[in-house]
């Protein structure tokens, strides 16, 4: 090829902005995806721009209204608007595909913006700021359920249902985290081992489609679009508004169990698990060698059947023991007091934020919510946040969590493990191409390896380099993530296969001709 | 006379600056890249990329257009040489990667990066006023100003940049030539799919050999000073007589001077105040595949430095300097003996291909690597990676106080 030729068509392929195929014959596949998107170039953004405006929909396009979305929770992908709508109701968000299909304007939808791999950053184009639409619609005590507008925090609509007593089933441990935004992916709490993800509590939805209709989906009506809608990752429409299941609103009573095996630790997790011994339970571990099981109940009744039946089952330790030990193992290794310190400093500051007396009531949290939310973002919040995890069928979680420790300790001095089940709703179309694991049967675990980074200076590529390093683990051993999109969607076709993710791609672009909904995320 | 205003000013259109460029666009600031030379141009290099520096470039640019690359089109590893004859070839950890025309490459990545480029523009100096930078460029001829709040300094081994804010600096490090030749193949037995380097003290500092566009390239580098045509007839003779290597007479020659050194030592240079230096020009240097990785990952550091400076109001040298220390430890871990021996810096496994051989051939080996490091001796290096080496293991990382 000539030099000549070569620039022209260099020109004319550096431009396109679309996606484009990678180029056969490669090597490229072994590397994954563009994971930090080039920025759309704005063509036809002011046309769509009048458009829109003429239908009455208003687009902030000022400095201040876009950089305030310039990044989300993780504080790693960065990318701008070219303009944010708020929207006020479905109709607007209708308005907004149509035109955004016409135009081809990409846009991105944003709930809480907790998201940690830039999901709901948007590299150019309309970003939907969902948080406007916020209203709980309906309670009815009678069938248990809600109805509620998605862009609305799970912490809000705790507030909420708390006045008639009642309590939603699952949602994230943080508070601004949105409805819409967590059915879309899936949602983990640490009652997930009984209650299974928080999309599956999700009875119907209103949909805004990328094409613009407005419909409403259940397992009855339209199901094909609630099953592609739930754990979708935003590709198949907007979520304006949710029925979820509703429970009664009960304090629980939390006890720890304390273990220096992540194996044994792992073991007791999924014995309790497939028991059903505990309300709710989860592992969080301090250090590999100071591993927190906690468990929770939401009557006195099942704490008492879980001291009766299970409690003698598990080799964790209380409090007391566990300290003697790990006391004992200081003495006798002297060069690793700093690491005591560590520990000692964590149960000084961390543990006390689980029974403030603000929110115990005969010994009791009463707002669970509150308290883990609190205490995630004191205690694990920080200006960058990454959050590697793995998802696992039973059998492979031991292995997975090992593995995943191993790779921890070679890139941080603190991380957390936060280890939970999952409980699965039968085999869901839903659960395809999803943080669920495809060979996970009744019920699937995570875990999220965190690295306590506060406020100190580690490169995005460092981090990103810890993060491939887990997602390797998760190919090696054919599991999945909670976290594919953004800035890790070079996995998805490594753990998904080429073929059902070129369905998926399939039915996105029939759903969405111009490519245009959250066209960043996972394709 | 001709003002810019912006919020950041890259020096160099190269790897470093569209790392730098991307980071920055992607965060919303208003970037300008200067680039001397006329867009695309030519680079002299071996074009071999390392794993991590392919997974950067896809990841932040996209899958690379068929344009941007050389035929072979991708390389699946080193293969190293000795006197006695032992070859030892080592695959890149997670298969091959791609053989980039420099050219297209750089031109498509500072394309894809989103900033503006200036090109045919000249840095002739600078003055930071403190609330702004003042830099003087020119462009055929007339002067242009350029008034920014950042500076990035990705302008290669003799950066400009880092001339103006360290006029000494030049002086005070040791400078290699390398030159290579294009010559078309009569017969070649090194196997294509491979970068060749030999550790032959008697053919140069730094002796190399690869395929391109049905051309084999060799390559010789030593202290500035020598003669290239000589040094290159004596490595073009080895290769005929040892390997069988057959060639017409050179096409083409390329020839660069090159900053080796710094990054062995630990002697990085990351500028001051508003102005930092970044890519080859900070130290970044690295042979055998590794030259363009972490040319990518330190501009990547310097633009995420600024963007984390204005959002978070904190003076930038200080978080470029925190941010830096994963890249330092990455480039000069893989000089670092200790590092070599216990750990594995690179990404081709060389410990496992050094296995394979005999106990008597990696005797050898070792004895004929001592031997080739003992052309070094004038630059009295070897204590300083020792004393490095001996700060990495006890502390964990290399100390920043030896950064300029």
């Amino acid at each position: 090829m000539r030099d000549g030729d070569r620039k022209n068509i260099l020109m004319t392929e550096y431009n396109i902005n679309k996606e484009k195929p990678a180029p056969e014959n490669s090597i490229w596949k072994t590397v994954g995806a563009q994971t930090n998107p080039s920025r759309w170039d704005g063509a036809r953004w002011s046309s769509f721009v009048d458009h829109i405006s003429a239908r009455g929909v208003t687009v902030h396009a000022g400095r201040a209204d876009t950089s305030v979305f310039v990044s989300d929770a993780g504080g790693l992908a960065l990318g701008m608007p070219h303009g944010v709508v708020r929207p006020s109701s479905a109709s607007d968000i209708s308005e907004v595909l149509k035109a955004a299909q016409e135009y081809e304007v990409p846009v991105t939808t944003r709930g809480g913006g907790l998201t940690t791999e830039g999901e709901s950053v948007a590299f150019g184009g309309l970003l939907l700021d969902m948080s406007s639409m916020n209203r709980v619609l309906r309670i009815d005590p009678d069938g248990m359920t809600v109805r509620t507008e998605a862009g609305i925090y799970w912490h809000q609509l705790a507030e909420v249902l708390r006045r008639d007593g009642l309590d939603y089933l699952s949602a994230p441990l943080n508070l601004t985290s949105s409805v819409g935004g967590t059915l879309g992916v899936g949602g983990i709490d640490i009652n997930s081992p009984r209650l299974g993800c928080s999309a599956d509590q999700c009875l119907s939805l209103k949909v805004v489609t990328p094409t613009g209709e407005i419909v409403e989906c259940s397992t009855d009506h339209n199901p094909d679009l609630l099953e592609r809608v739930l754990l979708g990752y935003g590709q198949f429409g907007v979520i304006t508004e949710a029925t979820l299941k509703v429970r009664p609103f009960t304090p629980i009573i939390m006890k720890y169990f304390y273990y220096s095996s992540l194996r044994t630790a792992v073991e007791d997790l999924q014995f309790i698990a497939n028991e059903d011994a505990a309300d709710y339970s989860g592992i969080l571990t301090i250090m590999d060698k100071a591993i927190n099981l906690l468990v929770a109940f939401d009557s006195d009744e099942r704490e008492k059947g879980f001291n009766l039946r299970w409690r003698r089952h598990l080799r964790g330790h209380g409090e007391i023991n566990f300290g003697l030990r790990m006391a004992g193992y200081y003495l006798t290794h002297p060069w690793r007091l700093r690491e005591a310190s560590y520990l000692i400093g964590r149960r000084l500051t961390l543990f006390p934020e689980f029974s403030r007396p603000e929110y115990m009531h005969d010994n009791k949290i009463v707002d669970r919510t509150v308290v883990f939310s609190r205490a995630v973002w004191k205690f694990w919040g920080g200006s960058k946040m990454v959050i590697p995890d793995l998802a696992a069928s039973e059998e492979k979680f031991i292995e997975a969590v090992e593995r995943g420790n191993e790779v921890c300790r070679k890139y941080f001095r603190h991380y957390t493990l936060y280890c939970v089940g999952i409980k699965l709703s039968g085999r869901r179309e839903r659960y395809e191409m999803s943080c669920i694991p495809p060979d996970a049967r009744g019920m699937a675990y995570g875990c999220e390896f965190e690295p306590m980074l506060r406020d100190t200076d580690y490169s995005r590529d460092y981090l990103q380099s810890f993060k491939n390093e887990i997602y390797d683990i998760g190919v090696d051993m054919g599991l999945s993530y909670y976290r594919f999109g953004g800035m890790m969607k070079g996995y998805v076709r490594k753990a998904f296969g080429d073929e059902l993710v070129d369905k998926h791609r399939e039915m996105k672009r029939k759903a969405d001709p111009a490519m245009i909904l959250n066209r960043d995320v996972i394709f | 006379m001709k003002t810019v205003k912006a919020d950041v000013l890259i020096v160099g259109a190269s790897m470093a600056s569209s790392a730098a460029a991307k980071r920055l666009v992607d965060a919303g600031l208003e970037v300008v890249a200067l680039e001397r030379r006329t867009l695309p141009r030519e680079k002299v290099c071996s074009g071999i990329l390392s794993p991590r520096g392919h997974r950067f470039l896809v990841e932040n640019f996209g899958p690379l257009p068929d344009e941007t690359l050389h035929e072979p089109k991708s390389c699946r590893g080193v293969t190293f040489h000795f006197p006695s004859m032992i070859s030892i070839p080592m695959d890149f950890t997670g298969g091959p990667t791609p053989h980039l025309y420099r050219k297209y490459s750089d031109h498509w990545a500072i394309t894809r990066s989103g900033v503006i480029v200036h090109d045919n523009t000249t840095f002739t100096g600078l003055e930071d006023t403190g609330r702004y930078i003042n830099v003087r460029a020119r462009r055929e001829g007339a002067e242009v100003l350029y008034t920014v709040r950042f500076v990035i300094g990705a302008d290669g081994p003799k950066s400009a940049v880092t001339k103006a804010l360290y006029p000494g600096y030049r002086k005070g490090i040791p400078w290699f030539m390398v030159g290579q030749k294009f010559q078309k193949i009569i017969e070649c037995p090194l196997d294509s799919d491979y970068f060749h380097f030999w550790f032959h003290p008697g053919l140069g500092h730094y002796t190399w050999s690869h395929e391109r566009n049905n051309q084999q390239i060799v390559g010789v580098g030593f202290p500035s000073g020598g003669n290239l045509h000589k040094a290159h007839a004596n490595v073009e003779r080895y290769l005929e007589e040892k390997h069988g290597v057959r060639l017409e007479p050179a096409e083409r020659l390329e020839g660069l001077a090159q900053n080796f050194g710094p990054s062995l030592i630990n002697r990085y240079v990351f500028g001051k105040g508003n102005v930092l230096i970044t890519g080859q020009a900070a130290g970044f240097f690295n042979m055998l595949a590794e030259g363009m990785s972490c040319a990518l990952h330190s501009g990547a550091i310097a633009g995420e430095s600024i963007s984390e400076a204005v959002r978070r109001n904190r003076p930038v040298q200080e978080i470029y300097r925190a941010l830096i220390a994963s890249e330092v430890k990455r480039c000069t871990d893989q000089w670092n003996p200790l590092r070599i021996i216990f750990g594995n810096p690179h990404e081709a496994d060389f410990k496992a291909s050094f296995g394979k051989l005999s106990r008597k051939e990696k005797l050898t080996v070792i004895r004929e690597l001592a031997d080739f490091l003992k052309i070094y001796a004038p630059y009295r290096w070897g204590r300083q990676i020792l004393s490095q080496s001996l700060v990495r293991m006890l502390t964990g990382e290399y100390s920043s106080g030896r950064w300029l």
